[in-house]
């Protein structure tokens, strides 16, 4: 028997704290960045920006490990209830805007403003966010976002002019967490957890899934979450 | 449109003086002129002690190790926040382990961290818009006429504002409960349910279930709702009452065991698992709860030293009578200035001196329980009377033991659970007809009061048949009838001779008083409804 075979790692909770301690470095980084840019606040270094997006995309990953953590634990406090979707676009739109206008990439959202949802409005932001990150990453100069009601669902709709998902994200399974592509460093992770985050809505016998394809109204991938 | 903060009134409270400066230029930008700048919690709370803020926009972590939820909490308890003040907290963490639930206050609303101006703008317009939306029903809340609030809940209901609309439903049916008004609350709730599941609403039923002394049917509620939401606190905390009305302490504290294990920043969740645990004769579990009581209250408005003496009791139930003496002297040290604190620290100190048979301190620790009885009087909650009571009484100190009981009997004689500890306690000591002999004479002399009452009401002296209720009330303070009666002849007095402020006033307060016993809600929204008559008519 070898030694590591009789060690006892706990590894979810080693990983939780693990993480735990990253995120607090990250926010020292991030409070280190805002105080940064403030002093250099008339020179617009674009460094700044990507830094700035980079250390969001951190933030994110981090914190969507934690809440699986949590969900998977029953520790999570899911909070129900209704919001207005254009709203909720906007503060996805607001958190994104300085960083999209830098690369020249256009937001553009569509939503009813009397359009209402159903949802723990905190998952599903961070859900969209990442994924509006991911868009962000690799279209041409569009991201579109939108939302709509289809029967008896509310649908958020992440669109942009990329070459379109790779064939392992558009036929995987998102309940499992896909394979990790080596090749691209893609993880699949955003999606995972969109799926994770639509599951846990449940309206009746309807239950909140997502989509992904490559039938954007630009020609480039097309993220769907429904949302009972 | 971008919200104008010409007129506003800021506060800002970050650790980081570049970021304090960041948000002061984002702020600068939506016209803000009137800003300050707090570094820790403490700075925080002396700034909106000295001037009333419009807008607080507080970081979670600040300086000092008092969080942004404790700032909150403090600046609600001290009521330094104007009504209709945002208190926004600013976080990085998207109340992710911030769950809500039922003992903390909750901020207006989180803003993530790092924002930009236009999150900063979006936000305060969305805050703002909802702040002067339901500003006429929480002017009424803040004024204490739960009965108009509810009215105006009912009326921007009928403007069918779609976005306010669950909202003003959720208000509603909160208030019904808050004035007892059960009926309406379930039938609010109910309609919502049909409609949708939401989490608040099958609350909201468990919560009339449990106020209808329905406990049954509202632990299953809560127990559904956990088993759906395993984090839900808000349910936990909610089976914790219902299943102490059913008087089954082990469940309740099994409960609050799982929410304290969700969440144990909560300090007033712990103090509830301490009380129960040692209750329920966990010694270890209430040892360990009031240990996180303590350290949890450094920083917290909550910090009691019955905390300290609970942890000392603890200790003395395990003859670790050292242990017992150590907590008293910490407690001392810290609550230096309070007289109750010494009061206890003596209390604590004759039973640790009578274990450690050292008889002379406890003579010692006697005689300040006399003198602090002399000084402090009444100003000592009424469990700590009782057990004073019970000191005398052992000491064979008839006369103080007498007077504590008898003024506890007279003004308690209506607050039933509190009398049966006040029987239990004098059947042990004293005797069976003790409360029985005291609780006769009291019923006469409110017989008395109400006869003298009506015999002035009869001859038309309506102000002299006020001052005697006023007088009943002031002596029963807890009796439904006196309360009642009282109402109804300062209403008829305003009838027959005018309304004036301080009249309305008194009412609305003792409206308020009939509200807090549990009186019928049907008995109480007919006086109310007298009382805003005149109200309306002296307004025009």
């Amino acid at each position: 028997m070898s030694n590591t075979s009789m060690l006892s790692i706990n590894f979810p909770s080693l990983l939780t704290s693990s993480v735990h301690d990253i995120k607090n470095s990250l926010r020292v980084l991030r409070t280190l960045h805002a105080q940064l840019e403030s002093i250099y606040q008339d020179k617009k270094h674009i460094e700044f920006k990507q830094l700035e997006f980079e250390a969001n995309r951190m933030n994110n990953s981090l914190m969507q490990l934690l809440t699986l953590y949590k969900i998977d634990f029953a520790q999570y406090s899911l909070t129900i209830d209704e919001h207005s979707a254009s709203e909720l676009l906007e503060d996805i739109v607001n958190q994104h805007s300085t960083l999209l206008s830098l690369g020249d990439i256009q937001l553009i959202m569509e939503c009813d403003s009397d359009l209402l949802c159903y949802c723990d409005s905190t998952l599903i932001s961070n859900a969209l966010c990442t994924l509006v990150n991911n868009a962000q990453r690799y279209c041409l100069s569009k991201v579109l976002l939108s939302a709509t009601q289809e029967d008896d669902y509310v649908v958020f709709c992440i669109e942009d002019d990329s070459s379109g998902y790779p064939e392992n994200l558009l036929t995987s399974d998102c309940k499992k967490l896909p394979e990790l592509d080596m090749t691209t460093g893609n993880t699949g992770l955003g999606l995972f957890f969109a799926e994770t985050v639509a599951q846990l809505h449940v309206q009746a016998d309807k239950q909140g899934f997502i989509m992904t394809d490559n039938n954007s109204r630009f020609g480039g991938s097309r993220f769907k979450l429904y949302l009972p | 449109m971008a919200i104008n903060l010409t007129s506003k009134k800021i506060l800002i409270a970050e650790a980081h003086a570049n970021l304090r400066e960041t948000i002061k230029h984002i702020f600068g930008s939506l016209g803000a002129r009137f800003i300050v700048e707090a570094e820790s919690g403490v700075d925080a709370i002396a700034a909106m002690k000295k001037d009333k803020f419009d807008i607080v926009l507080c970081d979670y972590d600040l300086l000092g190790k008092k969080t942004g939820q404790q700032v909150l909490d403090e600046a609600k308890h001290l009521k330094l926040l104007p009504v209709n003040a945002i208190f926004m907290i600013a976080t990085d963490e998207h109340r992710l382990g911030l769950a809500p639930n039922a003992v903390d206050n909750k901020p207006d609303d989180y803003l993530i961290k790092p924002f930009s101006l236009k999150q900063v703008s979006s936000l305060l317009e969305k805050c703002d818009t909802r702040k002067r939306f339901l500003a006429g029903i929480e002017n009424e809340i803040d004024s204490g006429n739960l009965f108009q609030a509810i009215r105006n809940c009912e009326k921007m209901l009928e403007l069918d504002n779609k976005s306010m609309h669950l909202q003003l439903l959720k208000m509603q049916a909160e208030l019904s409960i808050k004035v007892g008004d059960f009926k309406t609350a379930e039938k609010v709730y109910q309609d919502i349910l049909d409609k949708r599941e939401l989490p608040w609403a099958r609350l909201g039923m468990g919560v009339v279930a449990y106020c209808l002394a329905d406990y049954d049917n509202a632990v299953n509620t809560f127990q559904g709702l956990i088993k759906q939401y395993p984090a839900m606190l808000e349910a936990y905390d909610w089976q914790v009452k219902a299943y102490e009305a059913m008087g089954n302490d082990q469940l309740a504290l099994s409960s609050i065991s799982a929410a304290v294990t969700l969440a144990p920043q909560s300090i007033l969740r712990q103090k509830k698992l301490a009380v129960l645990a040692d209750k329920t004769d966990n010694i270890d579990l209430a040892q360990k709860a009031y240990t996180a009581i303590i350290e949890l209250g450094k920083n917290s408005i909550h910090r009691s030293f019955s905390d300290y003496s609970g942890l000392a009791n603890t200790y003395l139930k395990t003859n670790a009578a050292d242990k017992a003496l150590e907590i008293v002297v910490k407690m001392a040290q810290q609550f230096k200035a309070e007289p109750e604190a010494k009061l206890r620290a003596a209390l604590l100190e004759i039973e640790i001196y009578r274990e450690k048979g050292n008889e002379r301190l406890v003579e010692r620790a006697y005689n300040k329980i006399c003198e602090l009885n002399g000084q402090l009087n009444k100003q000592i909650p009424r469990e700590l009377r009782l057990n004073m009571a019970k000191i005398f009484c052992l000491n064979d100190n008839r006369e103080a033991c007498d007077e504590i009981l008898n003024d506890l009997v007279k003004t308690y004689v209506d607050d039933k659970l509190f009398m049966k500890e006040i029987v239990a306690l004098c059947n042990e000591l004293i005797g069976e007809n003790y409360v029985e002999t005291l609780v006769e004479s009291l019923t006469k002399e409110l017989v008395d009061f109400n006869k003298e009452a009506a015999k002035l009401f009869k001859k038309g002296d309506i102000r002299g048949a006020r001052g005697v209720f006023e007088q009943i009330a002031a002596k029963r303070p807890h009796n439904p009838k006196v309360i009642l009666n009282l109402i109804k002849i300062i209403l008829h007095d305003i009838k027959t001779s005018g309304a004036s402020p301080e009249k309305i006033i008194s009412t609305q307060s003792y409206i308020n008083t009939a509200i807090q016993l549990g009186i019928a809600h049907d008995q109480i929204s007919v006086l109310q409804t007298a009382l805003d008559t005149f109200k309306n008519e002296i307004e025009q």
